[in-house]
Parts: C-alpha cells; structure tokens; sequence
C-alpha cells in the first residue's frame, strides 16, 4: 500500500542572485511501513525536499507538483488542515537537534505540547506521556529529565529527544532527518538500533549521509543529486550492483571501500550544466551526457537509473 | 564565578567614576575652582564669605592631593557629596528633595514605553517585510529623529497652549488646595501627561527597533521550525517560543532604556519646568553650581550603572543556559 | 522591500545633499552676517525671513551658518572616531593580548553613562567648537573599535587570513589588504550612527546653553529662543524655533535612512526572509 506519493515535485527559491532549484522535478513513492533512505552530498537538496513534504517553507518559495499522502494532495488543501497533519500523521525530525530545541523550554515540555495538541490530553496527563516517550527512547531518569532544559543534554540525549518528540502523537510518517549525524560510534550504534525498532511499524524518509546506517535500516535507497533523483531500487539492490557513477562515486568513498572521495563539486542550484547534472565530474562522460538531460529509466523491476550508460 | 567577577567589575567602574568626579575641578583649566580661590573672581552665584570658607574646607585644597583623596572618599561614604552654592545647602539634601518626582516620571514612561515598544517590536517582525512592517517601521524610525526637548516644545505648544488640555510647566498646580485627595492626585498626572509622553515617544525607538531584531533572529531559528513540524499554531509559536527567547536580550536592554530615560529626563524636565534631579541639573549649569553639578553627575551615574548591574543579574536568573554554568 | 530601501536612501541622501550644500555655500546664501545686529524681535517679513531674534539677528542667517556648525562638528567627530574605533578594532582584533586590554577599557567607557559625563565635563570647559569636538571624541571610538574587533575575529577564522599567513605575508599587509576591505561597509555604518549620536548630543548641550555662544549651531538658536521669556506668548515660536528644531530632526531622518538602507543592505541576516533560514 503506497503511502505518500510524489510526483513532479518542483521546490525553487526566488533570489537575488537567481532561482536556487533546490528540488527539481522528483518522483517517487514510500509504503506503509517502509523505511525510505534518502542520500545524497551536502546542499542537494534533501532536507528541502523534506520541509516541502511539510509544508514548511516560506510562502515566497515555488513549489509545483503534488505530494498525495493517503489520498489527499498535501500541496493543496488549507493550511488549518496541513497543521492537523504536521506532528500527528506525519513528523518530522529536524537536522541538528541542539538548535532544533527551544532552549528556554523544559524538554518534556517541548513534547508535551504536541500531545495536548494533537490528542486533547490535559497538562498532566500530557506530561506523563511525554515522560513515557522520553523512557521509551531510553533516556534514564526520564521524569527527572523532563524537567530539564536541552542544554543539560548531551548531544545523544538530545538526538532521542528529538526522537520521542517526533513519535509522540504516533505519526504514520517519520522524516528524520540526518539522526545520526555528528555522533560517537557508540552512541550512533545505539540510536541506529532506536530508529531501527521505531521504524518497524511506522514509514519512514530517512534523510542520511551514512550509507552503514543506511544499509543497516532501509528498504529502499534513493541517491540525490543536485536537485534530482539518479538512482533508486531495493537497498541490497543498490549496493550489489549499482548503476549511476554517482552511486558507484558514492560507495567507493565509504571507509571499507578506500575512501575514494567523488573528483569535483556540486554544482550550483541556480546555475545547472546542461546535458547530465553528473556530467562535468563523471569519468565515463560522453557526447551525448552534454547535451542531453537522462530520463529516470526503470532498468530491472523496481530498479530506476539515470543514465545513458545503465 | 561569573556573579563575582560582575560584582568586582562594577566596582571597578563605580571607583573609576568616582576619581573622575574627585580629579575633574582638580585639572580642568582655571575652572571650577579658581573662582572658589579667588575671592574677585566673577561669582554665578552670590556667595558669602561664610560659605566660600565651607566650600574651601569641603575641597581641602591646601592639602596635598592625596589626602585631598581620601577625605572625599570617607565623605562620599558618609554620603557628603558637598554643598552647593546656588541653594546654599548639602549637595545630597538638594537632590533628594527632587528625587520623587524624576522617580514618578521615569517610573511612569518606562510602564509604558517599554511594554510598548515590545509589542511594536514583536509586531513588526511577525510581519517582516510586509506593509505593516515597513509602515511601523519607518513611522519610528522618523519620530526618533526629533531630538526630546523639541518634542517636548512642540506637545507644550499644541496640547499645552493651543488647545489648552494640559499644564506646561511643573509637577502640581502653584499653591493649590485639594478638596479632596483625589484632586490632589489628579493634578499631579495631569501636570505629568505631556513630560511622560515626550519621554516615551522620544525613547520607544530603542526598545523597538531591538524586539524587532532580536524577533526576527529568533524567527529564524531551527526550534520554530521544530514548533511549526509539530503542528503547533502561529499564535502559539509566536507566544510560547518566539516572545520568550526574544525578550531575553530585551531584559538587559531595558536597563539601558532606564538609564537613557534618565539621562533623558534633562531635557524633559527642563522643557517642562518639572522639578526633578533633570531639571536640577540644568539650574546647576545654568549658575554653574559646580558641586551640585558633580553631585547629580555622581548620582546620575551610579542610578544607570546600577540598573545595568541589576539587569545583568535578571537576566543570569531568566536564561536557564547561564544559570547552570 | 528591495524598492522601499532604495527609495528611502535616496530621499536620505537627497535631504543631506541640500544640508550639506547650504553648509558649504553659507556665506552666499545667507542674507545677512548672523552677528550683524538690526532691530530686535522683528516678525517675519520681506527684509526678514525668518524675523530677527532678542538682540536683532536675523533668525535666517542665524539657521544658514548653524547648518555649518552643526554638520562640521558632528562630521569631524565621526570622522576621527571612526579612523581611530577602527584602527584600535583591527589591532584589538588581531593581536590578541593588546586585544584584551583595549576591549576592557571599551567596556569601561560602555558602562560609563556618556551624557552626563559629557554635560559635567563641557560646563567645566570654555564653551567652543573644537571643545566640544574634543569631548565628544572621548567617547566616540568605542563602539566602533568593539564591532571592528568582532568583525575582525570571524574573518581571521576564515581560511585565505591563514594561508596569506603561511606564505610569509607580514600582519600589517594582511590587515590592510585582506581585513580592512571587509569592514569598510561596517565603518561607513558605523560612521552615519556615530553622525546621528553627535548631531543629538550636541543639539542637547547647546539647548542647555553649553554650545558654542559665537559660532552657534541649531541647538544653541532654539537654547536662546527658550531662554526668551515671551517665546509661547506670541507666534514667535513659529520661526525662532521650529525651524532649527526642524532642520535638527530633517538630518537627522536623512541619515537615519541613509544608514537603514545600508544596513538592509549588508546584513545578510536581516535580508534572509524571516524563516527558512539555517536549512
Ligand atoms: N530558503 C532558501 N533560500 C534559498 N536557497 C535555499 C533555501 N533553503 C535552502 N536553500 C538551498 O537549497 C540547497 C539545498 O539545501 P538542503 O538544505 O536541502 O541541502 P541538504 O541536502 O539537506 O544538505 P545537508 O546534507 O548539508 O543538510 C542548498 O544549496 C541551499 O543553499
Ligand atoms: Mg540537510
């Protein structure tokens, strides 16, 4: 059963300088259920795609397309009715959980307002479930912890904070984004296994940098680059026998694969090269990777590249 | 660790301005005591002989520097800041007499303004860059440009003269009996409408133009994006996440707003012939009553410094980041 | 917003335009010498403008000469605070020991309440111009050497300060080729601020009579207009003293939005849309 489905999705910034096309044209589908990795290098474009699934950028920006999640297109009904989806269907877990705390508001406050909001519980009652959250994503001492403000957390605790915050009102949806970012071996491990029993019953976009954490806890792969799409299928799939050189760019910079970083930057979002998006810093580019932009093209059964080559 | 080194830096500040005071008649060309030494000399102030031999033993000129030092410093303790020559009394006594009214004053504006100039403040950026905005901003923008005591001018004129509301000069009515208490108090705020609005509409700018910006910083920061994920309404957020991280530099501000209220009331106070320590001061440049002068400096001085110290401590007990340090 | 910025500085630039011009061309302009003394007290008329003030000035030539007191004061004093606050900012800024020393006295001269020592300090003076330039430079450097120093902090932090460093570059070269370039636009803020604080202090002095008495400036025509004691009897008020007051609060509206425009400018912060930042 498909739960949320995007197609045609177009986010753009208007700027000074030009129009930043930070997302650019994705299509794709997340199951009941499914854990979805998103992956891609630093300013593609994932947490924008993200905060668009939300709704949750500045009115000023152009988003085209439709994001239908059971049914309903997300981009168009009233934004009364868009609140009653943030938090309760879908959550989303922000990047860098300590600026993404208020940090004059007691933690088991921060959650439990969503509690009261979403499910009509009374303060005390709320305070106790988002005590139960906090235990729940192992934070010790949980109701001595919810009196506490983020800045007596440590950067783990605050992750999980952030974890139980997202969870609290049962959301069918999960967009974390980057969870495991910044984190010590050990505590990676052990919010990895958090999101991985987390993840059993609910979707989940998991937006990550890590392919270890990616293998480890999705279904599915998809890799971004500058905007769009370039590769998806099943996660073992992707890394047995990848397709794009991105992709193949990509896993060879993994520490077990000689740290091979990918030659170039990223190109800039207001600037696109014709032709492939890939091209300029791609070994194997040819003529026609110039001059025209590749289809997203379904080469085994569930397994879409764009390329020329695949 | 960090209250303490506050504590030893604002006493630090408190001895530096207390030597200024003590070294200023002491270096500054020829004035203000030549005319103290010189008994020719063109006196602001009629002076009898009786009274320059006061002021001469308060100085102690003929005593070497240093002790000259000490002595005023056990005097300040003692809380003798001099004699001054116009009223011919303790320097202290005179500003003391004034103090309630420059309390009233400054006391009513800052209920006001500052509240006020929160509300804009936080207004305004809600609306960032919309027509509300650029229309507040711009309209504070050009009232700040009218230095107080021609603001205070021009209320006297239209509401004072020309339409005849309200009095123009003084804290009560000359030599008025009440009937009642209530009399009493109404002729009191009704004498302090025109001075309290010039010393809000000539500071709000301050406070504004700081909410703003500190709203707009906060505005943009990851936990509202957080709030707003959750779903939380924009009321909601603009309440419980964004006013409070906002008004946290406010604090600190607002104690610097009451030393600028302060500072202010000279001007008012003069404008309005209200008989505070801002209206003393002018008086005191007026005859050149020196001591009086250094005595409102000194006094003027440790009130704002005083508030800034108090408002450093407020806002080490509202940030919970500072506290736990 | 990006069309209301630019509309407002140019109005801004374009009322300092007209000061400034009547400042320089005073002597053209102006119908009469301000010292030159004809009947007292006079209403305005053809010979008269603006009138004549209690000893038979003309009120007129009075305001065009005090446009040249006022401007020249308040930009001698942020010219040579801003060379001084951002020479004493780059040092502080880039030599850590002195660094410390110099912010502590900055917070020093901060925490002191800047016009009451100014109003102690100008009673005990001789009231001149270049007394009051002197005293108002006390105070004037410090702000500007405090943010200079910041600025400078978070461009040292940038990579290309340390390269340059590495390959031999001596620290006065790369303060004045590197540092110095980026914090001109924060300067020239700085400079119109300083500009706005002088021009209102020195109004506020002279309205308590400490200005200048032989070359006076805005501040010290509406001192002697409110000294006079029949000023609200009449309409006297109508040209003695609303016009300086006027030509105080034009320039100073003109520089505020001059600096305003600027500062929308340059802050990236401020011109980021309000939320959407930090992705
Ligand atoms: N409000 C905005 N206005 C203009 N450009 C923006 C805005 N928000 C994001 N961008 C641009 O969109 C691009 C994508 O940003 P995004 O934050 O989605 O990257 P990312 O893939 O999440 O990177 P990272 O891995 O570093 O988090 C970036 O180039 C960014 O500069
Ligand atoms: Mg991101």
């Amino acid at each position: 059963m498909t739960l949320l489905e995007i197609s045609d999705l177009k986010t753009h910034f208007p700027t000074q300088s030009g129009i930043v096309r930070a997302v650019d044209t994705i299509d794709l589908s997340i199951r009941e259920r499914e854990t979805f990795g998103l992956i891609g290098e630093t300013g593609c474009g994932k947490t924008v795609l993200g905060l668009t699934l939300m709704r949750l950028l500045h009115p000023t920006t152009t988003v085209e397309g439709t994001i239908r999640y059971r049914g309903k297109n997300l981009l168009t009904i009233s934004e009364a009715e868009m609140r009653l989806i943030r938090g309760e269907e879908i959550a989303m877990i922000l990047q860098n959980p300590t600026t993404s705390l208020n940090p004059v508001m007691r933690v088991g406050e921060q959650i439990a307002e969503a509690i009261r909001l979403h499910q009509g519980l009374r303060r005390r009652a709320a305070k106790e479930k988002a005590v139960e959250m906090l235990d729940s994503v192992r934070i010790p001492a949980a109701s001595r912890r919810a009196n506490e403000y983020p800045h007596e957390f440590s950067g783990g605790m605050k992750q999980r904070a952030m974890i139980a915050m997202g969870l609290a009102c049962d959301p069918a949806l999960i967009i974390a984004d980057e969870p495991t970012k910044g984190l010590d071996v050990t505590i990676k491990a052990q919010i990895t296994e958090l999101i991985k029993e987390t993840a059993k019953e609910k979707a989940m976009l998991l937006i990550t940098h890590d392919l270890g954490v990616a293998r480890a806890l999705c279904d599915r792969i998809a890799l971004m680059y500058a905007g769009e799409l370039v590769e998806y299928a099943a996660t073992e799939e992707i890394f047995e026998n990848p397709l794009h050189p991105y992709t193949r760019g990509f896993l060879g910079s993994l520490p077990g694969n000689g740290l091979v970083p990918i030659p170039g930057m990223s190109p800039s979002l207001i600037d696109l090269p014709d032709g492939c998006r890939f091209h300029p810093r791609c070994s194997h580019a040819k003529a026609v990777c110039r001059k025209k932009h590749p289809e997203l093209i379904e080469v085994e059964a569930g397994h879409f590249v764009r390329c020329f080559d695949a | 660790m960090h209250q303490i080194n506050k504590l030893v830096y604002y006493f630090a500040i408190l001895l530096i301005i207390l030597s200024i005071n003590f070294f200023l008649p002491r270096v500054m060309p020829g004035d203000p005591l030549s005319y103290l030494s010189d008994p020719g000399a063109d006196m602001p102030a009629r002076m009898t002989e009786e009274k320059r031999e006061l002021l001469l033993e308060y100085y102690g000129l003929d005593k070497p520097i240093s002790e000259q030092y000490i002595s005023y410093m056990v005097g300040i303790i003692h809380g003798d800041l001099g004699w001054s020559i116009y009223y011919g009394a303790p320097v202290l006594e005179v500003i003391l007499g004034r103090l309630k009214w420059t309390l009233l004053l400054v006391g009513t504006s800052t209920a006001i303004h500052v509240p006020l100039g929160i509300l804009l403040g936080a207004t305004s950026a809600w609306a960032r860059g919309k027509k509300k905005d650029t229309g507040l901003l711009i309209s504070i923008l050009s009232i700040s440009s009218f230095p107080s005591f021609f603001l205070g001018i021009l209320l006297v004129i239209f509401f004072g003269i020309k339409l005849d509301l309200f009095p123009i000069n003084g804290a009560q009515t000359a030599f008025a009996t009440y009937s009642s208490p209530f009399g009493k108090i109404f002729d009191i705020l009704h004498h302090l409408v025109l001075p309290a609005t010039t010393l809000v509409i000539s500071h709000i700018g301050g406070t504004y133009l700081l909410m703003r910006n500190s709203m707009l910083g906060v505005l943009g920061e990851d936990y509202i994006m957080t709030a707003r994920a959750k779903g939380l309404s924009e009321q909601y957020i603009l309440h419980r996440h964004a006013l409070m991280n906002a008004l946290l530099p406010i604090v600190t501000m607002t104690a610097m707003t009451v030393g600028f209220l302060i500072m202010g009331t000279i001007f008012v106070e003069t404008v309005f012939a209200y008989p505070g320590i801002g209206n003393l001061l002018y008086n005191a440049v007026l005859y050149r009553d020196y001591p009086l002068l250094q005595g409102i400096f000194l006094f003027m001085t440790i009130a704002i410094v005083g508030a800034n110290f108090i408002a450093d401590t407020i806002y080490v007990r509202l940030d919970p980041r500072v506290k736990n340090e | 917003m990006i069309e209301g910025r630019k509309i407002l500085g140019s109005v801004g630039l374009g009322i300092l335009a007209v000061f400034v011009i009547v400042a320089v061309l005073a002597p053209y302009i102006a119908p009469y010498n301000p010292h030159q003394m004809s009947r007292p007290m006079e209403h305005p008329s053809s010979r008269h403008l603006l009138g004549t003030n209690d000893i038979g000035n003309d009120i007129l030539s009075e305001i065009i000469y005090g446009t040249r007191v006022s401007l020249f004061i308040a930009f001698v004093v942020s010219a040579i605070s801003m060379l001084v606050g951002t020479s004493l900012g780059l040092i502080a800024g880039y030599f850590d020991k002195l660094g410390f020393v110099i912010m502590r006295v900055v917070d020093i001269f901060l925490t002191i309440p800047r016009l009451p020592l100014i109003i102690v300090i100008a009673a005990s003076m001789r009231p001149s111009i270049w007394n009051l330039i002197a005293i108002f430079l006390i105070f004037g450097w410090t702000m500007t050497a405090r943010i200079i120093r910041s600025e400078v902090l978070t461009l040292r932090s940038r990579y290309y300060i340390d390269a340059t460093k590495m390959i031999g570059g001596s620290d006065c070269y790369i303060l004045w080729r590197h540092i110095l370039p980026n914090v001109i636009p924060l300067v020239v803020v700085q400079f119109i601020m300083e500009a706005i604080h002088v021009i209102f202090t020195e109004a506020g002095l002279s309205f308590l009579g400490l200005g200048d008495p032989v070359a006076r400036s805005w501040g010290m025509v509406l001192h002697y207009a409110f000294e006079c004691p029949i000023i609200y009897v009449s309409d006297v008020w109508m040209w003695w003293m609303l016009p300086p007051g006027l030509c105080i609060v034009l320039t100073v509206l003109g520089l505020t939005f001059v600096g305003y425009a600027l500062e929308e400018t340059l802050d990236p912060k401020l011109k980021s849309p309000a939320y959407g930042r930090g992705l």
